[in-house]
């Protein structure tokens, strides 16, 4: 069995500036507001899976290419 | 793309009504802080200043309150506050905002139950009140501290 010190990342600011968009031109294309896409792009916010989905539809790629799980495995013993 | 150039853009009419929701929640701190100022000094002191001047000018509150409705509403610019626009439900539905909203609810409620002892202290045995008019204060006191700090640190949290 493995548990996970996990945390999202992202590279949304990345993918936003490759198709020159502004985070207001992002938001208004998900269909959420700027402060959202700021809240997310600066890590005080992880997305919702339909939050994730939608940014990723926008942006016309995969969900895996924009948010990614950084962390550290670490393995415990099974309790029995 | 500078920091101003992904931030002002104002025209956007998801920004427009987000400064206009934000506007209006800076709105009822307003009006929430002189309601219950003016409620908690009418309970303590019935015979004070704050009560007589309150009595002399009571029909300013719902002038002041239409005056601010109307100053907030004119900063819509001439757009209409439509639940059904995909731009309202796109606020109302935002994420970050309903996070937001939960911290400052929860914060709120830990703030107005950790205040409840020190008040009571105040109300009860500091000022001396009747039983009566103690648990109307307390009352007032609770509601106007909870409303305040969910408000102020909505805000804060929401902030740019």
């Amino acid at each position: 069995m493995m548990t996970t010190d996990l945390t999202l990342t992202n590279s949304l600011k990345v993918e936003r500036a490759k198709r020159n968009l502004t985070q207001a031109q992002l938001a208004s294309m998900a269909g959420i507001t700027r402060r959202s896409v700021n809240a997310i792009e600066t890590g005080r916010m992880v997305p919702s899976v339909l939050l994730a989905l939608r940014i990723a539809h926008a942006l016309d790629v995969s969900v895996e290419s924009i948010f990614s799980l950084d962390g550290v495995d670490t393995p415990i013993r099974p309790s029995e | 793309m500078t920091h101003s150039e992904e931030t002002s853009n104002h025209e956007n009419p998801l920004d427009v009504f987000q400064q206009f929701s934000r506007r209006s929640m800076i709105a009822v701190l307003f009006v929430v802080a002189i309601l219950g100022g003016t409620g908690l000094a009418l309970i303590l002191s019935p015979e004070g200043a704050v009560a007589r001047s309150s009595a002399r000018a009571a029909w300013l509150i719902p002038l002041v309150i239409v005056t601010v409705v109307v100053v907030v509403q004119s900063s819509l610019r001439k757009r209409r506050w439509n639940p059904a626009s995909p731009e309202v439900k796109a606020i109302m539905q935002d994420e970050w905002r309903r996070l937001n909203l939960d911290r400052a609810s929860r914060y709120a409620l830990i703030v107005v139950l950790a205040a409840q002892w020190p008040l009571g202290l105040l109300v009860g045995f500091v000022s001396g009140l009747p039983a009566v008019r103690a648990a109307m204060a307390m009352a007032t006191a609770s509601i106007t501290l909870g409303l305040i700090t969910f408000l102020m640190l909505f805000l804060f949290f929401d902030r740019e």
